[in-house]
Protein backbone atom coordinates (compact mmCIF):
# COMPACT_ATOMS: atom_id res chain seq x y z
CA UNK A 1 0.00 0.00 0.00
CA UNK A 2 2.68 2.52 1.13
CA UNK A 3 4.41 2.08 -2.14
CA UNK A 4 1.57 2.19 -4.51
CA UNK A 5 0.71 5.87 -2.51
CA UNK A 6 4.47 6.76 -2.52
CA UNK A 7 3.54 6.66 -6.83
CA UNK A 8 1.06 9.83 -6.33
CA UNK A 9 3.96 12.50 -6.31
CA UNK A 10 4.91 11.67 -10.10
CA UNK A 11 1.31 11.29 -10.89
CA UNK A 12 0.19 14.06 -9.75
CA UNK A 13 3.09 16.22 -12.17
CA UNK A 14 1.82 13.75 -14.76
CA UNK A 15 -1.86 14.70 -13.99
CA UNK A 16 -1.01 18.21 -14.65
CA UNK A 17 1.24 17.24 -18.06
CA UNK A 18 -2.23 15.95 -19.37
CA UNK A 19 -4.34 18.77 -17.76
CA UNK A 20 -2.28 21.27 -19.50
CA UNK A 21 -2.40 19.64 -22.99
CA UNK A 22 -5.27 18.68 -23.44
CA UNK A 23 -7.29 21.60 -21.67
CA UNK A 24 -4.77 23.87 -24.26
CA UNK A 25 -5.98 21.92 -27.17
CA UNK A 26 -9.52 21.67 -26.34
CA UNK A 27 -9.78 25.57 -25.96
CA UNK A 28 -7.83 26.32 -28.96
CA UNK A 29 -9.99 23.56 -30.46
CA UNK A 30 -12.84 24.54 -29.09
CA UNK A 31 -12.48 28.44 -30.40
CA UNK A 32 -11.53 27.06 -33.51
CA UNK A 33 -15.01 25.32 -33.92
CA UNK A 34 -16.24 27.95 -33.13
CA UNK A 35 -15.05 30.30 -35.52
CA UNK A 36 -15.01 27.57 -38.26
CA UNK A 37 -19.16 27.51 -37.67
CA UNK A 38 -19.61 31.49 -37.91
CA UNK A 39 -17.58 31.33 -41.00
CA UNK A 40 -19.36 28.27 -42.22
CA UNK A 41 -22.68 30.47 -41.65
CA UNK A 42 -21.57 33.61 -42.92
CA UNK A 43 -20.28 31.93 -46.41
CA UNK A 44 -22.07 29.13 -46.70
CA UNK A 45 -21.53 29.42 -50.67
CA UNK A 46 -17.60 28.96 -50.90
CA UNK A 47 -16.71 27.19 -47.36
CA UNK A 48 -19.20 24.42 -47.11
CA UNK A 49 -17.77 21.87 -49.59
CA UNK A 50 -14.02 22.95 -48.03
CA UNK A 51 -15.63 22.55 -44.99
CA UNK A 52 -16.97 19.37 -45.06
CA UNK A 53 -14.13 17.86 -46.39
CA UNK A 54 -12.18 18.88 -43.21
CA UNK A 55 -14.57 17.41 -40.96
CA UNK A 56 -14.29 14.20 -43.38
CA UNK A 57 -10.74 13.78 -43.25
CA UNK A 58 -10.05 14.44 -39.50
CA UNK A 59 -13.69 12.46 -38.49
CA UNK A 60 -12.28 9.62 -40.96
CA UNK A 61 -8.72 9.08 -39.55
CA UNK A 62 -7.31 7.90 -35.79
CA UNK A 63 -6.16 10.70 -34.01
CA UNK A 64 -3.08 8.69 -33.81
CA UNK A 65 -2.51 8.97 -37.58
CA UNK A 66 -2.90 12.43 -37.14
CA UNK A 67 -0.74 13.01 -34.90
CA UNK A 68 2.69 10.74 -36.57
CA UNK A 69 1.70 12.98 -39.74
CA UNK A 70 2.11 16.13 -37.60
CA UNK A 71 4.64 15.17 -35.54
CA UNK A 72 7.11 12.52 -37.90
CA UNK A 73 5.80 13.71 -41.32
CA UNK A 74 5.73 17.87 -41.40
CA UNK A 75 9.31 17.72 -40.55
CA UNK A 76 10.02 16.11 -44.07
CA UNK A 77 8.30 19.80 -45.73
CA UNK A 78 10.46 21.89 -43.24
CA UNK A 79 7.68 22.30 -40.41
CA UNK A 80 9.44 20.52 -36.74
CA UNK A 81 7.34 20.92 -33.48
CA UNK A 82 8.62 19.40 -30.03
CA UNK A 83 6.36 16.40 -28.89
CA UNK A 84 4.41 18.75 -26.72
CA UNK A 85 3.98 21.20 -29.52
CA UNK A 86 2.67 18.73 -31.98
CA UNK A 87 0.25 17.20 -29.12
CA UNK A 88 -1.46 20.22 -28.84
CA UNK A 89 -1.44 21.53 -32.54
CA UNK A 90 -2.53 18.02 -33.95
CA UNK A 91 -5.41 17.56 -30.62
CA UNK A 92 -6.27 21.06 -31.50
CA UNK A 93 -6.68 20.32 -35.25
CA UNK A 94 -8.36 17.23 -34.41
CA UNK A 95 -10.95 18.68 -31.72
CA UNK A 96 -12.33 21.64 -33.26
CA UNK A 97 -13.60 19.39 -36.46
CA UNK A 98 -15.78 17.52 -33.78
CA UNK A 99 -16.32 21.38 -31.73
CA UNK A 100 -17.68 22.72 -34.95
CA UNK A 101 -20.01 19.85 -35.73
CA UNK A 102 -20.83 20.42 -32.16
CA UNK A 103 -22.20 24.01 -33.02
CA UNK A 104 -23.61 23.43 -36.03
CA UNK A 105 -25.78 20.71 -33.94
CA UNK A 106 -26.62 23.61 -32.16
CA UNK A 107 -27.33 26.75 -34.49
CA UNK A 108 -29.46 24.05 -36.10
CA UNK A 109 -31.51 23.56 -32.85
CA UNK A 110 -32.43 27.06 -32.66
CA UNK A 111 -36.40 27.55 -34.54
CA UNK A 112 -35.98 29.60 -37.86
CA UNK A 113 -38.86 31.67 -37.08
CA UNK A 114 -36.31 33.23 -34.52
CA UNK A 115 -34.51 34.53 -36.77
CA UNK A 116 -37.77 35.55 -39.06
CA UNK A 117 -38.98 37.54 -36.14
CA UNK A 118 -35.56 39.28 -35.34
CA UNK A 119 -35.55 40.38 -38.74
CA UNK A 120 -39.33 41.93 -38.73
CA UNK A 121 -38.02 43.98 -35.96
CA UNK A 122 -35.29 45.11 -37.65
CA UNK A 123 -32.64 43.55 -35.52
CA UNK A 124 -29.35 43.42 -36.98
CA UNK A 125 -27.76 40.81 -37.53
CA UNK A 126 -25.08 41.14 -35.40
CA UNK A 127 -27.20 41.56 -32.47
CA UNK A 128 -29.45 38.56 -33.34
CA UNK A 129 -26.10 36.41 -33.37
CA UNK A 130 -24.83 38.03 -30.12
CA UNK A 131 -28.43 37.99 -28.50
CA UNK A 132 -30.64 35.25 -29.98
CA UNK A 133 -28.34 32.41 -31.07
CA UNK A 134 -25.46 32.29 -29.19
CA UNK A 135 -27.07 32.01 -25.65
CA UNK A 136 -29.37 29.06 -27.23
CA UNK A 137 -26.88 27.49 -29.28
CA UNK A 138 -24.18 27.38 -26.43
CA UNK A 139 -27.04 25.97 -23.63
CA UNK A 140 -28.23 23.52 -26.31
CA UNK A 141 -24.16 22.86 -26.79
CA UNK A 142 -23.17 22.23 -23.18
CA UNK A 143 -23.60 18.63 -22.79
CA UNK A 144 -21.93 17.49 -26.43
CA UNK A 145 -19.34 19.91 -25.44
CA UNK A 146 -18.43 18.20 -21.85
CA UNK A 147 -18.87 15.13 -24.09
CA UNK A 148 -16.39 16.33 -26.24
CA UNK A 149 -13.67 17.83 -23.50
CA UNK A 150 -13.60 14.19 -22.22
CA UNK A 151 -13.11 12.41 -25.54
CA UNK A 152 -9.71 15.22 -26.12
CA UNK A 153 -8.69 14.44 -22.45
CA UNK A 154 -8.75 10.86 -23.41
CA UNK A 155 -7.17 11.21 -27.14
CA UNK A 156 -4.38 13.20 -25.07
CA UNK A 157 -2.96 9.30 -23.82
CA UNK A 158 -2.20 9.07 -27.18
CA UNK A 159 0.91 11.03 -26.84
CA UNK A 160 2.57 9.11 -24.73
CA UNK A 161 3.46 7.54 -27.55
CA UNK A 162 5.79 10.25 -28.96
CA UNK A 163 7.20 10.33 -25.60
CA UNK A 164 4.96 13.53 -23.78
CA UNK A 165 5.46 13.19 -20.00
CA UNK A 166 1.55 12.65 -19.66
CA UNK A 167 0.11 10.65 -17.12
CA UNK A 168 0.34 7.60 -19.77
CA UNK A 169 3.88 7.28 -20.38
CA UNK A 170 4.68 8.20 -16.65
CA UNK A 171 2.92 4.85 -16.06
CA UNK A 172 4.89 2.73 -18.29
CA UNK A 173 7.83 4.69 -17.27
CA UNK A 174 7.47 3.51 -13.64
CA UNK A 175 6.77 -0.07 -14.97
CA UNK A 176 9.69 -0.44 -17.31
CA UNK A 177 11.89 0.85 -14.05
CA UNK A 178 10.24 -1.41 -11.28
CA UNK A 179 9.13 -3.90 -13.42
CA UNK A 180 5.96 -3.49 -10.84
CA UNK A 181 2.43 -3.76 -13.10
CA UNK A 182 -0.44 -3.77 -10.98
CA UNK A 183 0.14 -0.10 -9.00
CA UNK A 184 1.39 1.84 -11.82
CA UNK A 185 -1.55 0.51 -14.01
CA UNK A 186 -4.08 1.11 -11.08
CA UNK A 187 -3.13 4.38 -10.56
CA UNK A 188 -3.45 5.35 -13.96
CA UNK A 189 -6.87 4.14 -14.43
CA UNK A 190 -7.67 5.77 -11.58
CA UNK A 191 -6.04 9.34 -12.03
CA UNK A 192 -7.97 9.23 -16.05
CA UNK A 193 -11.45 7.87 -14.18
CA UNK A 194 -11.23 10.76 -11.79
CA UNK A 195 -10.20 13.36 -14.41
CA UNK A 196 -13.17 12.31 -16.48
CA UNK A 197 -15.73 12.26 -13.67
CA UNK A 198 -14.64 16.24 -12.60
CA UNK A 199 -14.76 17.69 -15.93
CA UNK A 200 -18.67 16.26 -16.21
CA UNK A 201 -19.27 16.92 -13.17
CA UNK A 202 -17.79 20.96 -13.79
CA UNK A 203 -19.83 21.03 -17.31
CA UNK A 204 -23.09 20.21 -15.21
CA UNK A 205 -22.07 23.05 -12.87
CA UNK A 206 -21.87 25.07 -15.97
CA UNK A 207 -25.13 24.05 -17.28
CA UNK A 208 -27.13 24.29 -14.57
CA UNK A 209 -25.24 27.47 -14.09
CA UNK A 210 -26.41 28.66 -17.60
CA UNK A 211 -30.06 27.10 -17.16
CA UNK A 212 -30.66 29.46 -13.91
CA UNK A 213 -29.29 32.63 -15.41
CA UNK A 214 -31.74 31.94 -18.90
CA UNK A 215 -34.72 31.71 -16.64
CA UNK A 216 -37.19 34.58 -17.46
CA UNK A 217 -37.18 36.79 -14.35
CA UNK B 1 11.42 14.57 -55.71
CA UNK B 2 9.22 14.06 -59.18
CA UNK B 3 5.90 12.19 -59.30
CA UNK B 4 6.50 9.01 -60.90
CA UNK B 5 8.84 8.11 -58.32
CA UNK B 6 6.39 8.82 -55.64
CA UNK B 7 3.45 6.53 -57.19
CA UNK B 8 5.78 4.06 -57.98
CA UNK B 9 7.25 4.22 -54.04
CA UNK B 10 3.58 4.46 -52.95
CA UNK B 11 1.97 1.29 -54.84
CA UNK B 12 5.75 -0.99 -53.14
CA UNK B 13 4.05 0.10 -49.66
CA UNK B 14 0.63 -1.12 -50.30
CA UNK B 15 0.89 -4.80 -50.12
CA UNK B 16 2.07 -4.14 -46.42
CA UNK B 17 -0.28 -1.38 -45.85
CA UNK B 18 -3.45 -3.65 -47.02
CA UNK B 19 -2.18 -6.61 -44.65
CA UNK B 20 -2.19 -4.39 -41.91
CA UNK B 21 -5.50 -3.25 -43.11
CA UNK B 22 -6.80 -6.85 -42.92
CA UNK B 23 -5.62 -7.52 -39.37
CA UNK B 24 -7.20 -3.73 -38.44
CA UNK B 25 -10.48 -4.96 -39.98
CA UNK B 26 -10.50 -8.59 -38.22
CA UNK B 27 -9.17 -7.21 -34.89
CA UNK B 28 -12.49 -4.27 -35.18
CA UNK B 29 -15.19 -7.27 -36.15
CA UNK B 30 -13.76 -9.75 -33.77
CA UNK B 31 -14.34 -6.31 -31.26
CA UNK B 32 -17.41 -5.27 -32.40
CA UNK B 33 -19.25 -8.53 -32.59
CA UNK B 34 -18.38 -9.66 -28.66
CA UNK B 35 -18.79 -5.98 -27.34
CA UNK B 36 -22.21 -6.66 -28.68
CA UNK B 37 -23.52 -9.55 -26.44
CA UNK B 38 -20.63 -8.54 -23.66
CA UNK B 39 -22.72 -5.09 -23.94
CA UNK B 40 -26.74 -6.94 -24.33
CA UNK B 41 -25.28 -8.81 -20.66
CA UNK B 42 -24.17 -5.38 -19.57
CA UNK B 43 -27.45 -3.62 -20.14
CA UNK B 44 -29.20 -6.49 -18.21
CA UNK B 45 -27.40 -6.45 -15.47
CA UNK B 46 -27.91 -2.50 -15.17
CA UNK B 47 -31.14 -3.19 -15.67
CA UNK B 48 -31.82 -6.10 -13.19
CA UNK B 49 -33.65 -5.36 -9.95
CA UNK B 50 -30.35 -6.98 -7.92
CA UNK B 51 -28.73 -3.41 -6.70
CA UNK B 52 -25.15 -5.43 -6.94
CA UNK B 53 -25.71 -6.25 -10.32
CA UNK B 54 -26.86 -3.19 -11.57
CA UNK B 55 -24.55 -0.83 -9.56
CA UNK B 56 -21.05 -3.40 -10.95
CA UNK B 57 -22.99 -2.49 -14.32
CA UNK B 58 -22.51 0.83 -13.73
CA UNK B 59 -19.22 1.11 -12.36
CA UNK B 60 -18.13 -1.26 -15.10
CA UNK B 61 -19.18 1.56 -18.26
CA UNK B 62 -18.27 4.41 -16.48
CA UNK B 63 -14.63 3.22 -15.91
CA UNK B 64 -14.51 1.90 -19.27
CA UNK B 65 -16.01 5.29 -20.74
CA UNK B 66 -14.36 7.61 -18.58
CA UNK B 67 -10.35 6.14 -19.16
CA UNK B 68 -8.44 6.01 -22.37
CA UNK B 69 -8.66 2.76 -24.22
CA UNK B 70 -4.85 3.14 -24.63
CA UNK B 71 -4.20 2.72 -21.07
CA UNK B 72 -7.23 0.13 -20.76
CA UNK B 73 -4.73 -2.03 -23.65
CA UNK B 74 -2.21 -1.81 -21.34
CA UNK B 75 -3.79 -2.98 -18.39
CA UNK B 76 -4.32 -6.37 -20.40
CA UNK B 77 -1.62 -6.72 -21.92
CA UNK B 78 1.14 -5.85 -19.57
CA UNK B 79 -0.69 -6.82 -16.13
CA UNK B 80 -1.23 -10.23 -17.14
CA UNK B 81 2.05 -10.87 -18.18
CA UNK B 82 3.20 -9.39 -15.10
CA UNK B 83 1.42 -11.61 -13.02
CA UNK B 84 3.49 -14.55 -14.74
CA UNK B 85 0.88 -15.19 -17.30
CA UNK B 86 1.65 -13.82 -20.13
CA UNK B 87 -0.73 -13.20 -23.68
CA UNK B 88 0.42 -12.26 -27.10
CA UNK B 89 -0.67 -8.72 -28.07
CA UNK B 90 -3.58 -9.84 -30.49
CA UNK B 91 -5.31 -11.15 -27.24
CA UNK B 92 -4.75 -8.62 -24.87
CA UNK B 93 -6.39 -5.95 -27.86
CA UNK B 94 -9.18 -7.85 -28.80
CA UNK B 95 -10.14 -8.46 -25.26
CA UNK B 96 -9.62 -5.06 -24.66
CA UNK B 97 -11.16 -3.20 -27.37
CA UNK B 98 -14.38 -5.55 -26.76
CA UNK B 99 -14.59 -4.81 -23.51
CA UNK B 100 -14.28 -1.34 -24.15
CA UNK B 101 -17.35 -1.58 -27.12
CA UNK B 102 -19.08 -3.39 -24.87
CA UNK B 103 -19.80 -0.21 -22.33
CA UNK B 104 -20.36 1.60 -25.07
CA UNK B 105 -22.89 -0.71 -26.71
CA UNK B 106 -24.71 -1.23 -23.63
CA UNK B 107 -25.89 2.09 -23.75
CA UNK B 108 -26.22 2.29 -27.39
CA UNK B 109 -28.21 -0.99 -27.51
CA UNK B 110 -30.23 0.17 -23.55
CA UNK B 111 -32.02 3.24 -25.54
CA UNK B 112 -33.25 0.21 -27.91
CA UNK B 113 -34.27 -1.59 -25.17
CA UNK B 114 -36.45 1.28 -23.43
CA UNK B 115 -37.75 1.94 -26.88
CA UNK B 116 -39.74 -0.95 -26.88
CA UNK B 117 -43.28 -1.08 -25.74
CA UNK B 118 -43.76 -2.80 -22.90
CA UNK B 119 -47.22 -4.36 -24.03
CA UNK B 120 -44.86 -6.58 -26.60
CA UNK B 121 -43.37 -8.62 -23.98
CA UNK B 122 -46.48 -8.94 -21.84
CA UNK B 123 -47.97 -10.48 -25.39
CA UNK B 124 -45.20 -12.51 -25.51
CA UNK B 125 -45.45 -13.80 -22.47
CA UNK B 126 -49.16 -14.65 -22.75
CA UNK B 127 -48.35 -16.72 -25.53
CA UNK B 128 -45.57 -18.99 -23.50
CA UNK B 129 -42.28 -17.53 -25.20
CA UNK B 130 -39.77 -18.12 -22.14
CA UNK B 131 -37.74 -15.23 -21.04
CA UNK B 132 -34.72 -15.71 -23.28
CA UNK B 133 -36.88 -16.16 -26.69
CA UNK B 134 -38.46 -13.50 -26.05
CA UNK B 135 -34.79 -11.56 -25.60
CA UNK B 136 -33.88 -13.07 -29.15
CA UNK B 137 -37.07 -13.05 -31.13
CA UNK B 138 -39.00 -10.22 -30.19
CA UNK B 139 -36.96 -7.75 -28.24
CA UNK B 140 -33.30 -7.59 -30.23
CA UNK B 141 -34.51 -8.14 -33.51
CA UNK B 142 -36.19 -4.69 -32.83
CA UNK B 143 -33.81 -3.18 -30.32
CA UNK B 144 -30.56 -3.56 -33.09
CA UNK B 145 -33.15 -2.09 -36.36
CA UNK B 146 -33.85 0.53 -33.76
CA UNK B 147 -29.99 1.48 -32.77
CA UNK B 148 -28.62 0.51 -35.96
CA UNK B 149 -27.10 4.07 -37.21
CA UNK B 150 -25.72 4.21 -33.72
CA UNK B 151 -24.10 0.91 -33.73
CA UNK B 152 -22.21 1.61 -37.12
CA UNK B 153 -21.03 5.05 -36.04
CA UNK B 154 -19.55 2.66 -32.96
CA UNK B 155 -18.16 0.47 -35.27
CA UNK B 156 -16.37 3.49 -37.16
CA UNK B 157 -15.01 4.20 -33.65
CA UNK B 158 -13.74 1.15 -33.31
CA UNK B 159 -11.98 1.05 -36.32
CA UNK B 160 -10.29 4.57 -35.22
CA UNK B 161 -9.51 3.47 -31.77
CA UNK B 162 -7.85 0.00 -32.83
CA UNK B 163 -4.85 2.08 -34.49
CA UNK B 164 -3.71 2.62 -30.53
CA UNK B 165 -3.28 -1.25 -31.01
CA UNK B 166 0.02 -0.71 -32.04
CA UNK B 167 1.34 -0.43 -29.02
CA UNK B 168 0.92 -3.83 -27.44
CA UNK B 169 2.76 -5.12 -30.83
CA UNK B 170 0.28 -6.21 -32.91
CA UNK B 171 1.27 -5.30 -36.57
CA UNK B 172 -2.16 -3.93 -37.86
CA UNK B 173 -2.72 -0.76 -40.02
CA UNK B 174 -1.01 1.78 -37.47
CA UNK B 175 2.27 -0.73 -37.03
CA UNK B 176 2.74 -1.54 -40.59
CA UNK B 177 2.76 2.53 -41.30
CA UNK B 178 5.50 2.71 -38.71
CA UNK B 179 7.69 -0.39 -39.36
CA UNK B 180 7.35 1.46 -43.44
CA UNK B 181 8.71 4.65 -42.31
CA UNK B 182 11.31 3.63 -40.30
CA UNK B 183 12.96 1.62 -43.62
CA UNK B 184 11.95 3.89 -45.80
CA UNK B 185 12.84 7.08 -44.00
CA UNK B 186 9.69 8.66 -45.37
CA UNK B 187 7.37 8.95 -43.10
CA UNK B 188 5.24 12.06 -44.54
CA UNK B 189 4.18 9.85 -47.33
CA UNK B 190 3.55 6.37 -45.56
CA UNK B 191 1.78 7.55 -42.76
CA UNK B 192 -0.57 9.72 -45.20
CA UNK B 193 -0.95 6.34 -47.29
CA UNK B 194 -2.04 4.58 -43.74
CA UNK B 195 -4.52 7.42 -43.10
CA UNK B 196 -6.15 7.06 -46.75
CA UNK B 197 -6.77 3.40 -46.00
CA UNK B 198 -8.44 4.34 -42.66
CA UNK B 199 -10.21 6.99 -44.57
CA UNK B 200 -11.65 4.13 -46.93
CA UNK B 201 -12.61 1.93 -43.90
CA UNK B 202 -14.97 4.21 -42.41
CA UNK B 203 -16.31 6.02 -45.29
CA UNK B 204 -17.52 2.69 -46.64
CA UNK B 205 -18.90 1.74 -43.17
CA UNK B 206 -20.51 5.16 -42.97
CA UNK B 207 -21.71 4.86 -46.66
CA UNK B 208 -23.12 1.38 -45.55
CA UNK B 209 -24.82 2.47 -42.47
CA UNK B 210 -26.72 5.40 -44.55
CA UNK B 211 -27.24 3.05 -47.05
CA UNK B 212 -29.26 0.79 -44.54
CA UNK B 213 -30.89 3.56 -42.54
CA UNK B 214 -32.47 4.75 -45.82
CA UNK B 215 -33.54 1.35 -46.46
CA UNK B 216 -35.12 0.84 -43.17
CA UNK B 217 -36.91 4.25 -43.85
CA UNK B 218 -38.72 3.38 -47.11
CA UNK B 219 -39.55 0.24 -44.88
CA UNK B 220 -41.29 1.78 -42.22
Amino acid sequence: MNSFLALIPRFADAIVVTLEVSVLAAVVGASGGFMLNALRLTFPKWLSAPYRVYVWLVRGTPYLSQLVIVYFGLPVIGITMTAVQATIVSLAIYSAAYFAEIFRAGWASIPRGHMEAARAFGISRWSVFRSIELPQAVAFAVPLLANQTILVIKESAVASIITVPELTMTASDIVSSTYTYIGPYAMLIICYWLLTQCVAVAFKWASAFIALSRKPS
Amino acid sequence: MNPPDLLARCASYLPQLLDGAITTLWLSAIAVACGFFAGIFIYMMSASESRTLSTAARVYVSVFRGTPVLAQLLVFYYVPSGLGWAIPGVVAAAIGLSMNTAAYQSQILGTGFTAIPRGQIEAAQTFNLTRRQTLWHVEIPQVVALTLPALVSEMIDIVKASAVVSVIAVTDLMRVGQQLSSFSYRPLEVYTLAACFYLVITSMLSLAGRGIERRMARRA
